[in-house]
C-alpha cells in the first residue's frame, strides 16, 4: 500500500493541506484544500482490521503525521464513531473505512492521519451522482 | 474562523434494525477471526457537504442503529432535527409495516414542521422483494410525504436520498425567511411560477 506519509512534505503548503484529502479506498472527499493544518506527534491509532479477540484492547500502530481540524464542520465528508473514552474515531463517510483519525472530545479538535488518506486535485464524486 | 457553509441541517435516519445500512461500496472483509475496528464500535453520525443552487450545505446525519431495539426513540434524539428519513427494507415486510409506528413516534416527539421522506432500501436482489413499489408510493401519499426507492442500477443510495430531503428543507426555510422579511421596494414575487428551477445538478437527478 503506498504510504503518503513518506513524502508528506510536498503535501504541505503554508502549513496547510495543499490538495484534497480523500479516502484511500473509495476516493470520497474528506477535506478540501487548505482546510486543515499539519502537525507531527505520536499517537497510537487502532488498526483498521482487528483480530476478533482484540475487541477490548485493539491492536494499534504509532501514527506520526496529522491534519488538524479545529471545527468538525470544516470536514467535507466524514463519519464519527461512537465514543470510546474521551475519543471518537473518524471514518470515511462513504465506505466507512476507519479509523482514519480521531476526534478529541474535550478539545473538540479532530486529527486525520496522513498515512490513512490519499491526496489529489480532482473532485469527481459529485458528478457521478448525476449520471442516473 | 469564517464559516465555510451557508446552512447546517440536522437529519435523522429512522427505521427498523438493519434497514438504514447503506450498500457500502467497499468494506474490509470480515470473517470468523477478523473484524474491523469501526464495525465493532459503530458510527454515531456523519457530516456531509452538498451544493444546492450555489449554497454550501452541511448535513449532520444521525443513524438510529442500535437505539431502535427499544422500539421508541426519545425526544432528546429528535431535538433540533430538521429532516427525517424513514427507511424500510423492500425485502422485509415487517420493516415496512413498522413505518406507521415510526411516524407515530415522530408525531409524538419531533417538531411538527420536521420534513419527512419515505425510502425503500434495496441492498439485496430484486427476487427477494416483499414490498412492491406501489405500496411504498401509496403509504407516502397517505402521509403526504415524498417517496423514493434506492436502486443499485442507478446507484441511488440511502444517503443520496438525503440530498432530496435537504433541498426540501432549504426551500421551506427560504420561504419562511421571505415571509418574515418581505422584499423591499414594492416588488412582490407572485407565486405563479413553478418552484422547480433547473439551476443545479441535483434538479436534473429526478429521483421521484
Amino acid at each position: 500500500m503506498p504510504d503518503c506519509s513518506e513524502n508528506f512534505e510536498s503535501e504541505i503548503d503554508d502549513g496547510k493541506n495543499k490538495r484534497l484529502v480523500k479516502c484511500k479506498y473509495c476516493s470520497s472527499v474528506i477535506l478540501t484544500p487548505a482546510s486543515a493544518t499539519f502537525s507531527s506527534f505520536e499517537y497510537k491509532l487502532p488498526l483498521i482490521k482487528q483480530n476478533k479477540g482484540n475487541v477490548v484492547n485493539p491492536e494499534t500502530e504509532d501514527v506520526l503525521q496529522f491534519w488538524v481540524v479545529n471545527d468538525m464542520m470544516t470536514f467535507y465528508n466524514v463519519g464519527f464513531s461512537n465514543t470510546v473514552g474521551s475519543t471518537k474515531y473518524l471514518t470515511c463517510a462513504d465506505c466507512e473505512t476507519g479509523p482514519i483519525g480521531y476526534y478529541d472530545i474535550p478539545s473538540k479538535i479532530s486529527y486525520v492521519a496522513l498515512s490513512r488518506e490519499s491526496n489529489s486535485y480532482i473532485i469527481f464524486h459529485m458528478i457521478m451522482l448525476c449520471n442516473i | 474562523m469564517a464559516k465555510t457553509y451557508d446552512y447546517l441541517f440536522k437529519l435523522l435516519l429512522i427505521g427498523d434494525s438493519g434497514v438504514g445500512k447503506t450498500c457500502v461500496l467497499f468494506r474490509f472483509s470480515e470473517d470468523a477471526f477478523n473484524t474491523t475496528f469501526i464495525s465493532t464500535i459503530g458510527i454515531d453520525f456523519k457530516i456531509r457537504t452538498i451544493d444546492l443552487d450555489g449554497k454550501k450545505i452541511k448535513l449532520q446525519i444521525w443513524d438510529t442503529a442500535g437505539q431502535e431495539r427499544f422500539r421508541t426513540i426519545t425526544t432528546a434524539y429528535y431535538r433540533g432535527a430538521m429532516g427525517i428519513m424513514l427507511v424500510y427494507d423492500i425485502t422485509n415486510e415487517k420493516s415496512f409495516e413498522n413505518i406507521k409506528n415510526w411516524i407515530r413516534n415522530i408525531e409524538e416527539n419531533a417538531s411538527a414542521d420536521v420534513e419527512k421522506m419515505l425510502l425503500g432500501n434495496k441492498c439485496e436482489l430484486e427476487e427477494k422483494r416483499q414490498v412492491s413499489k406501489e405500496r411504498g408510493e401509496q403509504l407516502a401519499v397517505e402521509y403526504g410525504i415524498k417517496f423514493i426507492e434506492t436502486s443499485a442500477k442507478a446507484s441511488i443510495r440511502v444517503e443520496d436520498a438525503f440530498f432530496t430531503l435537504a433541498r426540501d428543507i432549504k426551500t421551506k426555510m427560504e420561504k419562511k425567511l421571505e415571509a418574515s422579511n418581505p422584499p423591499k421596494g414594492g416588488h412582490k414575487l407572485t407565486p405563479t411560477e413553478p418552484m422547480k428551477k433547473p439551476t443545479s445538478w441535483l434538479s436534473r437527478c429526478t429521483l421521484l
